[in-house]
Order: structure tokens, then sequence, then C-alpha cells
């Protein structure tokens, strides 16, 4: 027991071991190989293009994994983002096509994809039910809508709102740019507020937070909101780069971006977890892909190895439970 | 006289910190009723565990029709007839009364299928003969709590004990599903088989018991032969009482002022009768009761946590009958958890923000002033004297006396006027409980009140200025100054004829 307390305690003091422990330590390193590997392969992976080419790629996801893993740091889950993004899409791009306003389009999906969050919130919160289970049955609500509005055909945008997803400020895409802001806010939101200070306490420890006297159903239906109205501008981006949309242009974010999250060291326990770790997991994510392009590696095989840097992400991240017991 | 079936020879057996049982002698002679009493800890749980193989004793010894044993295991003493209805024993809730009756027993196959029909008609029996009024195809989750007991002592009756032990059996029930077991009990015994009963009630021990075995902090203080009239039943309590001296902290004296909280006609259920106390300013307000006995609901009760029937709250004469724990809050209510790591404590955050999370609007507008917030749990961290490397680290780290001191500086961050603490000592070493017991004291003097919930008799005793006792999620006394003695609460714990 006494051994056991002094190891915890050099090793929580210690910056360095306490690094590690986070998973952003190893996520580094994993990063840092994977770039060499692709780099000796393919002396194209590290050009300024490429790596613009990764980030820009990794946007959406990178924003939908901000949602997901603020959700998952308050012990919550919504796993109707990717189709909510599609939806936004599909209600933006239908109602450019019939002759709105642009910037009308884009203040009604806004509202709309916000309001989406918020019925996912109030669902969960006032029945206390599960979240994978509810946010499950809306992801599919959200794709029948997207399959009723578009009648199951693509919409392609014609050219029109490039400016969003293709649009470059320098030799900067703005998405990237949107992805970065977006990261900055959700880690301000967590460390420096104190909503994100309760959103964590939540996460922590439920019980004990709605015996200290914090609103819990309130905070979670705004944190809902806060990731529906992110979904929305995700959707957006997500429509404007491809130039066109179908229902399930977003059916596989939702786990990408929850896969991400767990790569980077967020728990379903709640509580704990780095925002820095989640970027990294989805910039791990991109990486991978783009190196396993570049090197020629089969899509189908590239699907085995995402599926098991999950896993053995998975098991990383539980190590530290392990020596506990 | 007959041979006992059962013998325990000086049973010692020590825990970490404690030592639960003190070289225990114990009889018990076929057909007999043996009742064992005693506070919380007062080693009764641990005799019946070891007595069922689920603890092995440090030393002494066990015999069993004639046989000597050292320890014994779950299954060894299965063999021999022993069987043990525990308090918090658990069945399969969504299968039938019957097959938990029988879960387990050859009676449910037929090859390799269940036999519905003797298990149904075998349960039916059953319960008929013990005089128990049961739908035995119904559900085990769709049972009220009373029937739900009765399941599980069905279920040790079908094994057909020699040995039948009881853990305070009785505590869901009402009189007459009380006087029901009572019978059982006395049936089961008139065929021969001996009963260890543990008990809290002074009326079904006057009803049941043929002997009785006080307990007090591990050792047997006296044994009742024949039973007991309730004439004798006040001598009861006071075997339980006589703790020496040292045990009880020296609480300095201070002014007490007029009445800050009022609790009136609260009741948590329909039929549950109603609670009225008040607390003054200054003042810490004991609340005895024994696990079990309703006092943790009364504080959540209080404090807008659970639902209420009825009841209001008033603070200084003003009704502020919280509707949840933020309005508590907001009204100057503190309450701190029985076990603060499952409902009091963010273990995964550091210690500095354990303290602020009940004010953060107080340092911080909208952003996190992070050295504002070192600072002030610094504060709190040195008068307190909360051992912890640094403000930033994870409380889970702390040891259980540093992590209950954080969670008061939490509330005393907060500035709440009023304290609801429940076993404010459960668990931590001697030490860290008078350091405790001194923050209290200077709280209290400092004009802030306190209602201390405890099962802890020198804890109550020496800290209390007044006492109520909860029996059954009510008051069955209220007691101050030169009444406030072991006595007196006992006779409260245990009601009777008080």
């Amino acid at each position: 027991m006494s051994d056991k307390k002094t190891r915890m305690k050099s090793s929580a003091s210690n910056p360095f071991h306490s690094w590690f422990r986070s998973q952003t330590g190893y996520l580094i390193l994993v990063i840092i190989a994977v770039s060499v590997i692709a780099t000796i392969l393919n002396p194209r992976f590290l050009s300024a293009r490429n790596i613009f080419n990764i980030m820009q790629q990794i946007s959406v996801l990178g924003i939908l994994t901000m949602c997901m893993a603020l959700l998952m740091i308050s012990g919550n889950l919504d796993i109707s983002i990717g189709n909510m993004a599609g939806l936004v899409g599909m209600m933006f791009t239908r109602m450019v096509l019939t002759g709105r306003s642009q910037g009308l389009a884009v203040i009604t999906v806004m509202i709309l994809s916000t309001v989406l969050g918020l019925i996912n919130g109030l669902i969960i919160s006032k029945s206390k039910t599960t979240p994978l289970i509810i946010t499950l049955g809306m992801s599919y609500v959200f794709y029948g809508i997207s399959l009723i509005i578009s009648n199951g055909r693509p919409h392609s945008l014609g050219g029109q709102f490039e400016f969003l997803g293709r649009a470059k400020i320098g030799p900067v895409p703005i998405t990237i740019l949107i992805y970065i802001f977006i990261f900055a806010l959700a880690y301000l939101l967590r460390k420096y507020t104190t909503y994100g200070r309760r959103i964590n306490a939540i996460g922590g420890n439920k019980e004990a937070a709605f015996l200290s006297g914090i609103n819990v159903d309130r905070h979670i239906i705004a944190l809902y909101g806060i990731s529906g109205m992110t979904t929305g501008l995700a959707g957006l981006v997500l429509t404007s780069r491809l130039g066109m949309v179908r229902a399930d242009s977003g059916s596989n974010y939702a786990l990408q971006a929850l896969a991400a999250a767990i790569i980077g060291g967020i728990t379903f326990e709640g509580g704990r977890g780095s925002l820095v770790g989640a970027f990294l997991g989805v910039l791990l994510l991109g990486i991978m892909y783009n190196a396993m392009n570049i090197i020629g590696v089969s899509s189908y095989l590239q699907t085995i190895f995402l599926g098991s840097v999950i896993v053995i992400a998975t098991v990383i991240s539980n190590i530290g439970n392990l020596k506990k017991q | 006289m007959k041979e006992p079936i059962v013998k325990s020879i000086n049973i010692t057996k020590s825990f970490p910190g404690t030592i639960a049982l003190d070289q225990f002698c114990f009889e018990l002679f076929p057909g007999e009723v043996h009742c064992l009493i005693g506070e919380n800890g007062a080693g009764k749980s641990t005799f019946i565990k070891i007595l069922s193989g689920v603890y092995s004793p440090d030393s002494g010894e066990i015999i069993i029709d004639k046989k000597r044993y050292d320890n014994l295991s779950t299954q060894l003493a299965r063999g021999m007839g022993i069987h043990t209805v525990y308090q918090d024993d658990v069945l399969v809730p969504h299968i039938s009364v019957a097959e938990n009756i029988y879960l387990g027993s050859k009676d449910m196959r037929k090859r390799f299928f269940m036999n519905y029909q003797t298990v149904y008609k075998n349960a039916e029996t059953l319960a008929r003969h013990y005089g128990i009024d049961l739908n035995v195809k119904e559900l085990y989750e769709n049972l009220n709590p009373a029937d739900q007991q009765f399941t599980k002592i069905l279920k040790t009756l079908a094994q057909s004990p020699k040995i039948l032990v009881l853990d305070e059996p009785t505590q869901v029930f009402n009189v007459f599903e009380t006087d029901l077991i009572l019978n059982i009990v006395k049936k089961v015994s008139s065929t021969g088989t001996g009963v260890v009963y543990i008990a809290h009630d002074l009326d079904e021990i006057i009803k049941v018991a043929r002997r009785i075995t006080v307990l007090r902090d591990g050792r047997k203080v006296a044994v009742y032969d024949g039973g007991i009239n309730e004439l004798e039943s006040s001598l009861l309590a006071k075997d339980m009482v006589g703790r020496p001296v040292e045990l009880f902290y020296k609480k300095k004296k201070h002014n007490i002022g007029d009445t800050v909280l009022e609790v009136k006609n609260l009741k948590l259920g329909s039929t549950s009768k109603p609670i009225d106390f008040s607390v003054r300013k200054g003042e810490i307000l004991g609340m005895a009761g024994l696990k079990g006995s309703g006092r943790s609901a009364i504080a959540r009760a209080i404090f807008g946590a659970i639902d209420r029937y009825s009841g209001q709250v008033l603070y200084e004469g003003n009704n502020i009958t919280p509707k949840n724990p933020i309005e508590a809050v907001r009204h100057g209510l503190a309450y701190l958890t029985e076990d603060k790591k499952a409902d009091g404590l963010f273990l995964s955050m550091p210690v500095d923000q354990n303290i602020t999370i009940v004010g953060l609007s107080s340092i911080h507008r909208s952003l996190i002033k992070m050295k504002r917030e070192r600072d002030i749990a610094g504060n709190f961290i040195s008068r307190m004297k909360i051992k912890t490397t640094d403000p930033g680290q994870e409380v889970q780290y702390l040891s259980g006396g540093n992590q209950q001191k954080v969670v008061i500086a939490k509330w005393l961050f907060r500035d709440a006027n009023i304290l609801i603490v429940d076993e404010p000592t459960h668990g931590i070493d001697v030490n860290a409980k008078t350091e405790v017991y001194e923050l209290f004291t200077e709280l209290a003097a400092e004009g802030k009140s306190i209602i201390m919930i405890s099962s802890e008799m020198p804890e109550i005793i020496s800290m209390s200025d007044r006492v109520i006792v909860i029996r059954k999620c009510e008051v069955s006394s209220e007691l101050s100054g030169d009444e406030i003695t072991e006595h007196n609460i006992l006779a409260g714990y245990l009601g009777g004829t008080n």
C-alpha cells in the first residue's frame, strides 16, 4: 500500500511522467515515427503542400472530434453528429439551390443544428437514458430526413459557396484556420471557463456535482447545444469542400471522431483526458491515412490499420489502470 | 443439558486498524434462538461471517457436532447445515420467486430442462408451510422489499438448515410482517434447528430470544440465559455502554445562539411519521442512528436531493424548503456525504478545483483565474493542515482523512452556515479524527451550525450539544445536556419500552 502510494506521488509530481500517463507523449512519439517512415519511403510526405493537404483533410473530422471530446469529458457522447452534419449540408444545399441567399441558408442551418443538439441533450438529461442509444436512434432520424429532403439523390452546389472549403489565406487553406480556431475555443472553454470546469466536474462525478449545487441537466443540455452548433459549422465546411452533398456524406464521421478522441486518451469514464490529446489523435489518423496513400497501401488494408490503431490506443490508455490493481 | 450444535472458543479476528472480535466465545443449542445484539461495529456481522465460512478467524476454534475446526470454508459451513440470510443478499431479479428459491438445487432440472411444475409446487408448499402469502410465479424484481426478504428467507429454509443465521431480518418490515418472521423463527426452532438472530429491536428480542449475547467493541459483555422480559430490557442497553474515557474527545464549550434552521413535518413517504427538529446558531446537533435507520435519507431530503412527501425547511424563520441541491447551496446549506469517494469528491480533479467547485463564480467571472484559485486553495490547505504535495495534486492520491478535509474545505470556501455532515470520521485514523473534531468545534464557535450524523457513540456524545436519535426514519428521542449518555442513545436505537 505505502509503496504504491509513493510511486503514484512521484509520478504525479514528475511532469515527464504525467506527460506520458496522459498518452500525449506516446502520441507525439508515434506521430514522429510514422512521419519518419513515410518520409523515408516517399520524401514528398514532408512537403509543405502535403502537410497542408493533410490538415485540410482532417479539418472536418477535427472539428467534430472536439465536439465528441468535450461531450466525453462530461461523461456523454453523441454519435449522431456525423449524420447531423450531413443533414446540415443537405438543408443548406437545398436552400441555396431553391434560390435562398447563402447568408440566410447559413443562419438557418446553424440554428437547426443547435436545436438538434439541444434536443439530444434534453432527451438524454430529462429521461436519464444512455447517450449511446439515444444518439444512435437520432442518427438514423437525421439520416432519414436527409434522404427525404434529397429524395435519395446527391446534390451539387454547382460551384457556389466554395469560400469556406477551398479559399486560402496566403498558402494556408481557410478550413485549417477554422479547425485551429475551434480547437483553441474548445481548449479555452475546457480549461479557462467556469462552465468548462463544471462540465469537467460533472464528467468526473455526476452525483457529487449534483450535491455540490451544480445544475447538471442545464450544463449538459447546453453542451449538446454547443456541440450541435459546432457540428453545423463542420457540416458547412464539409459541403463547401466537396462542392456537393449526399444524405450519407457525414455518416462515417461520428465513429471516426469517437475513435480519434479515444486514440487521444479521452475515455468513456469522463472527467479526464486532454483536448490536445484529441487534437493529436485526429492528426495521427490524418497522417496515417496520408502516409498509407502516398506509400500506396490499398484502402482495404488502411481500414484494418485504422481499426488496429484504435484497439492499441485503448489498450495503452488502460495500462495505468492495470497497474493500480 | 443437551450438547451445543455450535460452540466457538476464543475467536479473534482483526482487520487493519481494528479488532473486530476479541476472544469471543459462543454456544448454540438445538432448538434455541440466540440473539446477538450490539452497535454497528460491535462484531456481530464479523462473527456470523466466520460462522458461515466467509472470514477465517486469526485464532480460536469452532466446534460443530463435536468436531473442531480452525476455520470453515463456505462449502464446509453449508455442508454442515449452516445457512445464513445476510442483510445485503442479492437474488436474481428477472426470474420468478420459485426459481430463485430453488436456484442451483436438483429439483430444478429434469435432465437438461427446467422442471417448472415441481419448482412452483414445492415453492408454494414451502411458503404455505411457513404461513407466507406469496405468488411464487411472480418475478423477483416485481416484489416489494418485504416480499423480497421473505423470498430470501424461504430460499434459505428450502435448504432445511440445521443452523439458521439471520442478520437483521426485519429491517424492511412493518409490525405485521415482523410477527410473521418471528413465527417462522419459532417454528423452525421448534423442529430442533438452532437460530442465530442479529437484532436491533427490543420488542423482537423480548418475543423470540431464548438467550441473548451482548457485544461491545468485539467483546462479549453479557449473556442472558432463558430470554428476557420487558422489565429487564433496560439492562441490555446498560451492558452495551461503559466505554473507557480515552475514547471521548474533550470539546471546548462555547455559547449557542438562537434557532437558525427548522425542519417541520418532514415525511419521506406517505406512511412515515413526520420529523420535526431544529438547530441553533453555533450548535452541533448529533443525529444518532444506525445504518439503515433513514438518517442519510433525512439529510438528503432536507437538502432537496431526494423527493419528499411533505415537509418544510425554515432558515431564520423564512421558508427556504429547497427543491434541489442548487437551492439548498444557495441558502447556505451544505451536505457532506457519507461515502465521499462515491458522491463527495471529484477524484480525478486536483485539490484546488475540488475546493472551489461549489463557488466558482465568487472568484472568477466567466474565465478562470488560476493563480487566485491556487492561492485560495493554498490558504485552506495550510489552515486545515491538508497533506498534499501541492494544490494541483489529484485528490485520489490523498489519504482518507485528507480527502475528508478537502470536502470540508469546499463547503467552508462556499461559506455555508449549516453543515450536514454524514459519518464525518468514517474510515479515517485517530489523529485525523481529532483534527476534524477540533475543526468542527472551531466552526461552531464561529457561529456555524452543524448537524452531525453518526453511528459512532463516542463521537456523538463528545461532540453534540444536543442529540436526536433516528430509528426507522423517525425521531425516536431527543436528548440534551446530561441526558446525552450511551444508555439513552441505545435505548433510542432499540425503541421499545423507553
